[in-house]
């Protein structure tokens, strides 16, 4: 199996064994999240979104691991990556993979307030700045849309057919669109990619008729999530991000 | 959330189980307070304001200490405004108890506290908020958990301290002032939710917070105020206004002026100005790292917050003298996608250059829009341009209006301006978001209780100037309109019968006499129309008359008395004036004055109707078949002449359906729930002249000329008693009955009246009248008083009803009146296929209001039922 890696990130490892992924915990990696990564997965295929469907979860070799189908195909980032001058045409496709995706309800996902409310309580800040983004989470609209948490262009395949897959379900939750908006603007700026940043925000905010202001009213409680990862080397590109006041 | 399961301590309030105890304790020692009187309280009000001013300077550098923003010198004014003017605004407001009396109308108001106010202070005035907002919650008696926002904890605390100590000395009972030591967004929440009301100041953030934790809410929102300098402005008040406001605590007053737009014939005089008094104007390179500086994603950088401009230009790598008081960038974009047309909370200022005035206007509202909606605004200009300022009055859609002011100081109210409340939570309306729009003040946590007497309406006696009664008095009563009222033109208004039968003969010889010319009009039908109306109202207004002579029945009055409205009033709409009243003192409609062109006699002529002395009249409108019934005093005849002699010849038909017409008035005006002692005897009299004159009258017509004046007496005096008391449910019955089956109305009225009786003197009517004075079901008592003044007694009340209404029976029967509808040849089919619509349109009349029993449609229904097989 080991020849088959596909792709390793922080405590876990992917390999393809014939028509499947396997995803490998390594044994620290809590059972909640695993299992709780499971059920997101299987709540988020019940709402017909094409996403690679969960096969089995089960132990290999004493350690957790969960078995889904593999997507022939290639990743949105590695073809930007590839024809970067097309980069309006894949941003636009990707925008709509995106509100596709928000369109849909999954009843029982985690609620993306409780999970943004934990990150900024466990984020490194002082007790004044988390007591104002406490404030600002607590003033935004509650909505129930299917929210991916770690939206993109490496977790989205283009199958050989050309219809597009969404990966990583593991930070999935319901609720507020613009949250989602506002982590993936944020992820592009954490890559140091800002064309695809301004064009991803802007196309955002048209295709989903959403005013600029309202994703970035976001921005600061997207910034504390990320903070809570605890990356020093983004620490101080977050605390600009987190350090602003509502109007008096 | 920030708090786990930490240890419970009481005296120290860092986690929920410990608020919420700590709540419950305050919401305890509140109700002792309650009991506190008003000297006590404006003791306590007095000491902690005064202990909150001696300590304004210690208080303004802790909390420019603690949170870095701010000028200490600025702070303590703020402090002491909040203490001074606050004590002097409030020092003579009554807020404990009765507050106010009115023991001729019966009412009293009474303040009571709400209870438990729990007060959210912000960052950037953290001393002054509290001591304004606990200075305003003890003058109430209410108690006061302060949550404090972390960044300004301690400060806020001291203050708290400091007041809450002087108020305990000077008698509070001790834990009145409460607050959260360690602040986090869930003690905030538990605080919101578990008081009784919300003083919430700070960003919209916590206002929304605030109005969504379920509790009443005093919350205010964001400003962005901007400014207009007008030509006509004196440039260099307005200069230094905007610079002493803006640098007023480094421009965190949420009042303060965020962008100046100036008219382009004055733009360079304005911007030297500013350059004379130490302002910076940013080249367009610096303007653009400054936006990068102070905007970050569209919202404010906490760090340049309430910082001098000397500090937030280095910030943002530009240079500028230490001593530099505001930075001014000249942009061109009002909308939000310009970073600088927001709200800065710093000493930075956009400015925009106006081609016109209105584009000045259009500039500030969209600023209002997009940051400060309902908050303030503020305008430079001569004070005599009051058309532009009218212009600007109507277009801001902010609570606060300021003229020539510096707006954070001016918003605050009391210090630069009279009647703007001093307060430091400025309400922002519904723009806002907000429950108010005033500045908060005491009168926000109080509950006022109204205590109301019950009070009876006022009534009142109308009748025309004057009434002239006796035989032959017409020609000596008609003297007057020369030798008194020196009128020159009469018009007479009669009946085609009457006319011919020279019944104005006697009124024409007499204006010969006087020579008052004359012209007649007599083309009036029995119900009379307003065709027939306006025909006589084109001929009158080609005659130009100074007096109208209605001689006649009810129908000749009543068509006269339109005429006259018409001729007065040719566009009065009748639609109108038929709009039904519950009070005729309160009515919607405003009835159109009468009498600048003509005087109004009316003569009657049978004795039934009233009209002479009634303030009503029906038309109908003959296109689409609707009665307009129009009441109001204004159709009062002027003089009224009843002389018997115009009455003598009347036909026996005429003086039996007249003569009950009037016994109904009087009998229903006796229990109309209107009835007064200033009725009841006219009513009184007529009932019993009726009953003993209508039978002679009616045998022995003009054979009887006593008879025949007691009855025409009898039936104006009726007239006066239901003029002013109204009527009921017979007549409201008696209109739907003769109109539909085409019954004189007397004859209507006669038909009905023993049954509405027999219903109306029910001891538990399904349900009574509405009217002050009518005060339980006391209408067969009426019924009894009315027989008894007529020698008829029984042997109890219902007894006594029942004779009454023995002879009302005689009566109709002596005077020809047949017993029942059916009699008088409707067909049941008729009668039943009308049955609905006659119920509908009965209790809808003008007179089913004042009946003393309310009726159900059912109700109604049955009467004409019984009335119709007289079972």
């Amino acid at each position: 199996m080991e020849n088959n890696i596909i792709a390793q990130r922080p405590g876990k490892k992917i390999y393809r064994v014939g028509d499947t992924a396997v995803k490998v915990f390594d044994s620290e990696y809590s059972k909640a999240d695993i299992l709780n990564e499971a059920l997101n997965q299987a709540r988020v295929e019940q709402t017909g979104l094409n996403i690679p469907k969960i096969l089995e979860v089960s132990k290999i070799d004493g350690k957790w691991a969960i078995t889904s189908t593999f997507i022939e195909g290639r990743t949105l980032a590695s073809m930007i990556k590839e024809d970067r001058e097309n980069l309006d045409k894949y941003i636009e496709k990707f925008v709509e993979i995106q509100l596709q995706m928000h369109s849909k309800t999954a009843y029982g996902l985690n609620k993306l307030k409780d999970k943004m409310n934990e990150k900024i309580s466990a984020a490194d800040l002082d007790a004044t700045t988390r007591y104002e983004l406490h404030t600002r989470l607590e003033s935004m609209p509650k909505h129930k849309k299917v929210c991916h948490g770690d939206y993109n262009p490496t977790n989205i395949i283009i199958g050989v057919e050309g219809s597009a897959y969404i990966l990583d379900w593991s930070h999935a939750s319901q609720g507020n669109a613009s949250s989602d908006a506002a982590t993936t603007y944020l992820l592009f700026n954490l890559e140091g990619d800002t064309e695809a940043a301004q064009l991803y925000i802007d196309l955002f905010c048209k295709k989903s008729d959403t005013a600029k202001q309202y994703v970035q009213q976001w921005l600061p409680i997207a910034a504390a999530a990320r903070l809570s990862k605890g990356n020093d080397n983004e620490r101080d590109f977050l605390m600009k991000w987190i350090d602003i006041i509502d109007y008096q | 959330m920030d708090n786990g399961s930490r240890e419970v301590k009481t005296d120290f309030i860092d986690n929920p189980n410990a608020l919420i105890e700590k709540m419950e304790n305050m919401k305890k020692i509140q109700k002792d307070f309650a009991k506190f009187s008003q000297q006590q309280v404006d003791k306590i009000f007095f000491a902690a304001a005064s202990a909150a001013n001696k300590q304004r300077i210690p208080l303004a550098r802790m909390a420019v200490e603690e949170t870095s923003m701010g000028i200490i010198e600025d702070k303590a004014i703020k402090n002491h405004y909040a203490s001074e003017y606050i004590y002097n605004k409030y020092k003579n407001t009554l807020t404990c108890g009765v507050i106010e009396e009115n023991s001729s109308y019966g009412t009293k108001k009474i303040a009571e506290p709400i209870g438990l106010i729990s007060a959210v202070i912000p960052t950037t005035n953290p001393t002054s908020t509290t001591i304004f907002k606990i200075l305003i919650a003890l003058k109430t008696r209410n108690a006061i958990i302060i949550s404090p926002h972390p960044r300004a904890k301690n400060s806020t605390i001291e203050a708290a301290k400091i007041l809450l100590k002087a108020a305990v000395e000077a008698g509070a009972p001790d834990g009145i002032i409460g607050w959260i030591d360690e602040p986090s967004l869930e003690l905030t929440d538990l605080v919101m939710k578990n008081s009784d009301i919300i003083l919430a100041t700070g960003g919209p953030g916590m206002v929304k917070s605030a109005y969504s934790s379920g509790k009443p809410a005093l919350g205010v929102g964001a400003g962005n105020t901007p400014v207009i300098i007008d030509e006509s402005a004196d440039i260099k008040m307005a200069v230094s206004s905007i610079i002493h406001s803006k640098t007023f605590d480094n421009g965190m007053i949420c009042a303060c002026e965020q962008s100046v737009t100036v008219l382009e014939n004055i733009y360079d005089e304005v911007k030297n100005e500013f350059i004379k008094r130490g302002c910076y104007f940013l080249t367009p390179d610096e303007t653009d790292k400054l936006r990068k500086t102070i905007i970050i994603n569209g919202a404010l950088n906490a760090k340049i917050v309430g910082q001098s401009a000397f500090k937030i230009a280095s910030m943002a790598g530009i240079n500028v003298s230490g001593d530099t008081k505001i930075l001014i960038a000249e942009v061109e974009r009002a909308d939000a996608s310009e970073e600088l047309a927001h709200e800065k909370l710093s000493p930075v200022l956009a400015m925009y250059r106006a081609k016109s005035f209105d584009e000045a206007v259009k500039k500030s509202e969209q600023l209002v829009h997009d940051g400060g909606y309902g908050h303030t605004s503020s305008i430079y200009i001569n004070t005599n341009e009051t058309e532009k300022l009218n212009k600007y009055e109507e277009a801001m859609k902010t609570c606060r209006i300021l003229i020539n002011t510096p707006s954070s100081q001016g918003g605050i109210g009391d210090l630069y301006n009279f009647n703007l409340d001093p307060s430091l939570t400025l309400g922002c309306g519904s723009w806002g978001g907000n429950s108010v729009s005033d500045n908060v003040g005491v009168k926000h946590l109080l509950n006022i209780k109204t205590v109301a007497h019950r009070r009876e309406n006022m009534l009142w006696l109308r009748t025309p100037q004057k009434i002239y009664f006796k035989k032959g008095c017409m020609p000596i009563a008609l003297n007057e309109l020369k030798t008194v009222l020196n009128k020159k033109k009469a018009f007479i208004v009669t009946d085609k019968f009457l006319y011919d039968n020279e019944y104005t003969k006697p009124v024409t010889d007499k204006l010969n006499e006087m020579g008052i010319k004359y012209n007649c009009f007599y083309n009036v039908s029995p119900d009379p129309t307003l065709g027939s109306a306006k025909e006589g109202a084109k001929a009158m207004s080609d005659f130009e008359p100074d007096v109208i002579i209605a001689i006649g029945g009810g129908s000749a009055m009543d068509a006269a008395k339109i005429m006259w409205v018409l001729y007065e009033h040719p566009d009065a709409d009748f639609l109108d004036m038929a709009m039904r009243f519950m009070d005729i003192r309160k009515r919607i409609y405003s009835f159109p004055s009468m009498g600048k062109k003509a005087y109004f006699v009316a003569i009657p002529t049978s004795s039934g109707t009233g009209s002479e002395v009634t303030p009503f009249a029906v038309i109908t409108d003959e296109s689409s078949s609707l009665k307009y019934p129009l009441a109001d005093y204004e159709l009062l005849p002027n003089m009224a002449i009843i002389d018997v002699d115009n009455m003598k010849n009347q036909p026996k038909e005429l003086t039996a359906a007249s003569g009950i017409d009037a016994l109904t008035h009087a009998l229903e005006a006796y229990v109309s729930l209107m009835a007064s002692d200033y009725t009841d005897g006219l009513a009184l009299i007529a009932v019993k002249n009726i009953f003993k004159y209508l039978p002679a009258a009616y045998e022995n017509g003009a054979a009887d000329m006593h008879a025949r004046e007691k009855m025409a007496d009898a039936s104006t005096i009726a007239g006066i008693a239901f003029a002013n008391a109204f009527l009921g449910l017979c007549h409201s019955m008696a209109h739907k009955l003769g109109s539909f089956h085409h019954l004189p109305h007397g004859i209507a009225n006669a038909l009905l009246i023993t049954e509405v009786m027999r219903f109306n003197a029910s001891d538990k009517p399904h349900k009574m009248g509405t009217f002050s004075q009518y005060q339980y079901p006391h209408t067969l008592e009426r019924y009894a008083e009315c027989a008894e003044f007529c020698s008829i007694k029984g042997e109890n009340d219902w007894q006594t009803l029942e004779l009454l209404i023995g002879e009302i029976e005689k009566l109709k029967n002596k005077i020809g009146i047949k017993k029942t509808i059916r009699d008088y040849g409707i067909t049941e089919e008729d009668f039943l296929n009308s049955l609905d619509e006659m119920t509908n349109l009965a209790f809808d009349d003008q007179c089913t209001g004042e009946n003393p029993r309310y009726p159900m449609l059912e109700e109604i229904k049955q009467i004409y039922l019984k009335a119709y097989y007289g079972e």
